[in-house]
Order: structure tokens, then C-alpha cells, then sequence
């Protein structure tokens, strides 16, 4: 067991533990910023997340096994090196949460994609973009076996979006097999994918 | 005997610990009543990991928006702490990447040796300790804080990074060799920790 605790790093770490002054309205700048969002439309995915989040133990078992198998029957394509192709069965993914994808126009509906990326050394991977706010906590990347790829899948509606990779919380990587392009989210080599319209 | 890092934990007597479960369920009170005990605590964490005042505040107030966001997935037999630093941590991480400022103290490697700049000289120990901080790599900078100054176990920084007990060891062991070494060095003046 390591103990790193002397006297320098208490007075160090004590240095660091003085309470910032709280700005007069900053609470209250955060209360508005709530209820601002809470007004706002929330996207699709967003309001998906809620649901599964409400339904029992049992639905969510059995969306987690649906989710699986459109994983594994991904892989089982052979189809690693395009994982940035969206799939075209939409309506495998039965469920009140998605029903709404199908009453959306063609135009605008999030369309699942699959993304997949060779990281060998990495602990944990998330797939942030401008389809997920840059957010690593939205989409973590689950990986194929002990040694295999990572792979997630993104909602992303029809269109250009840039993306990369959160490696062990800290790293952005680019995706090795995509083209790279600036993004004003990123610095200035951000991955691209052309989501069609299914 | 060397003090013990108790003197610095954030009394949280004075806090209702039923607050997190109401405002779940809709409590809007209880809700104002968690912004306004964890924000301080909350801008400090974010402020030690930005090193910038209007990130952290940025972070902070995401932070919230989220929370409440996410309260339907909050388990009331949890401990709120661990998961509200998660998603604040989570928020530091996604400022830290799209802020170009700070991209090169992200990456792995080693700590740069060259931590002594002049505009330290003279600074006060609080800033000189930032000054040192913020050339650590993000991932022990927020390991060393989790544990140092916001008094979380590495049972719950492990829960919240999803790290193991031995990796965040190691993080928090290399961030105070690393703050000893610096500050050790530049603080042969004994005024910095005297």
C-alpha cells in the first residue's frame, strides 16, 4: 500500500482547500440555467435515456440483450472496417422509446451508427462528437472480447458530423480509418462521418 | 506525527442527506438547497482542475444542469458525493479537451522538469501549489484533488473514474512525488512553507 501523505502535501493540499468566494447570482445563475434546459426541447436520444432509465429491471434486460445482439451480429458481418456505416434496420429496435425515430421525417430522424477502433493499450474509450455534446460520458465504448476492438453505437442524424475518441479519460484520438477535417469542437483533427438518410 | 488530512475534510454535518432522494422525485427546494451547499465545493474541484475561474464555472453550472437531468437514474441508496463529482469530473475532462489551452498538459508522459517559471517567484504557496498542479498530467491532477482535497476514498474515486485501487494509488503517489519534488526545489525560500 502506498501512503503519500507528509507534511508538504498536507500544506500543499490544504493550499488547494480554501472555498473560491461564491459570485453574488451564481447560484441563482444555475437555478436559471436548470430551468432553461428543462424548457428546452430535450433531443431524442436524451428523452430515450429517460424512458429506459423508467422502465423495470426486466425491459431494461431485455433492451440490453437486443443491444448486444445488433453488436454481435455487426461484428459477425464482418464489417469492422466500415463500422462507421449506419445500419440500415432501424426497426429491429422495437420499444416505445424508439417508436418516435419512425414518426420523425426521414430528414431529421437519428439514425444508429456503429463505430468501432483498434486501441490496444487503452483501459477505457468513449466516442464523443458533436452528436453527444463532445461528452465522454454518453457514449463509452465496450470492447470486442479481451483483445478486440472497442465499438459503440451513436445516434447521429443524416449529415456531416466530427467525432474522435476519449481514450483512458484524458486523450483525444482521431479515428485511424476516417477522414479528418478541423472542427471548431476540436483541434483541428477531428474525425468525419457522413451519416445517409436510411 | 504529521497532521492528518482531516483537518481539511468539508464538514458535511449541516448536510440533509435526504435532499438527493427529494429532489429526485421533483423537490425543487431540495434541489436549491444541494446547488447552494455544493456549488463552492464544486467550483473549487473545477478551479483546481481548469485552472481557470470562467471554465470552472462553466463546468459547474453544466454540472447542475446535468444533475438534475440525471436525477431519474440516481440511486437513492447511493452516496450523492461520488456521483456528482463524476459528472463534474466528467465535465472538467470534456472542458479540458476542447479547451486548446490546455491540451498539451492532457497527455500522458512524463511531468516536464521545467515547472519553476519566474512569475512563481513571489507568488503566494496557493498559487505556487496551482502553478505546479496544473503541469501534472489531468488524470493524476484529478486523482490527487478526488483524494487530497475533496477527502473521497479510492473505493469511491475508483466508482466514479472507473480506475482500479491500485492505478489511482499509483496516479495520486505520482502527483505527490511530483508536487514534492517541484515544490521541495523551488521552495528552498522557506517563506513558501513556512
Amino acid at each position: 500500500m502506498i501512503e503519500e501523505s507528509d507534511e508538504l502535501i498536507v500544506r500543499a493540499a490544504r493550499a488547494l482547500s480554501g472555498m473560491p468566494p461564491t459570485k453574488a447570482g451564481a447560484v441563482a445563475r444555475v437555478l436559471m440555467a436548470v430551468r432553461a434546459n428543462q424548457a428546452r426541447p430535450l433531443p431524442f436520444w436524451k428523452r430515450a435515456m429517460r424512458r429506459f432509465d423508467e422502465t423495470s429491471v426486466s425491459a431494461k434486460a431485455a433492451g440490453l440483450l437486443m443491444a448486444a445482439s445488433l453488436v454481435i451480429g455487426f461484428f459477425a458481418r464482418g464489417t469492422v472496417g466500415n463500422a462507421r456505416d449506419s445500419f440500415a434496420g432501424g426497426s429491429e429496435l422495437s420499444g416505445t422509446a424508439l417508436q418516435s425515430i419512425a414518426n420523425m421525417p426521414a430528414e431529421s430522424r437519428p439514425v444508429p451508427v456503429a463505430v468501432a477502433v483498434e486501441l490496444a493499450n487503452a483501459k477505457t474509450v468513449a466516442v464523443v462528437g458533436d452528436f453527444n455534446g463532445w461528452d465522454p460520458s454518453v457514449t463509452p465504448m465496450q470492447r470486442v472480447g479481451k483483445d478486440g476492438p472497442w465499438s459503440a453505437t451513436v445516434l447521429a442524424k443524416p449529415g456531416r458530423h466530427t467525432y474522435a475518441f476519449m481514450v483512458d479519460g484524458a486523450t483525444l484520438v482521431a479515428d485511424p480509418r476516417a477522414p479528418r477535417a478541423k472542427s471548431s469542437d476540436f483541434d483541428g483533427d477531428a474525425s468525419v462521418m457522413m451519416v445517409r438518410t436510411p | 506525527m504529521f497532521p492528518t488530512l482531516a483537518v481539511l475534510r468539508t464538514s458535511v454535518t449541516d448536510f440533509d442527506p435526504t435532499l438527493p432522494g427529494r429532489a429526485k422525485h421533483g423537490d425543487e427546494q431540495a434541489f436549491i438547497k444541494i446547488v447552494e451547499f455544493y456549488y463552492p465545493r464544486c467550483l473549487r474541484f473545477a478551479r483546481n482542475m481548469l485552472g481557470s475561474e470562467q471554465d470552472a464555472e462553466e463546468a459547474v453550472q453544466d454540472t447542475f444542469v446535468r444533475v438534475h437531468d440525471s436525477f431519474p437514474r440516481f440511486r437513492e441508496d447511493a452516496r450523492f458525493d461520488p456521483w456528482l463529482f463524476r459528472i463534474l469530473a466528467n465535465r472538467c475532462r470534456t472542458l479540458m479537451a476542447r479547451n486548446r489551452r490546455h491540451r498539451s498538459v492532457i497527455e500522458y508522459g512524463d511531468v516536464p522538469q521545467t515547472a519553476t517559471a519566474e512569475h512563481e517567484i513571489g507568488a503566494d504557496w496557493a498559487e505556487e501549489v496551482r502553478v505546479v498542479l496544473d503541469t501534472l498530467p489531468a488524470e493524476q491532477r484529478e486523482a490527487f484533488l478526488l483524494r487530497h482535497v475533496e477527502d473521497l476514498s479510492y473505493e469511491d474515486i475508483s466508482a466514479m473514474t472507473g480506475a482500479g485501487l491500485s492505478a489511482l494509488r499509483m496516479r495520486v503517489k505520482r502527483a505527490c512525488d511530483a508536487l514534492r519534488a517541484r515544490l521541495t526545489d523551488g521552495s528552498k525560500d522557506d517563506r513558501r512553507i513556512g
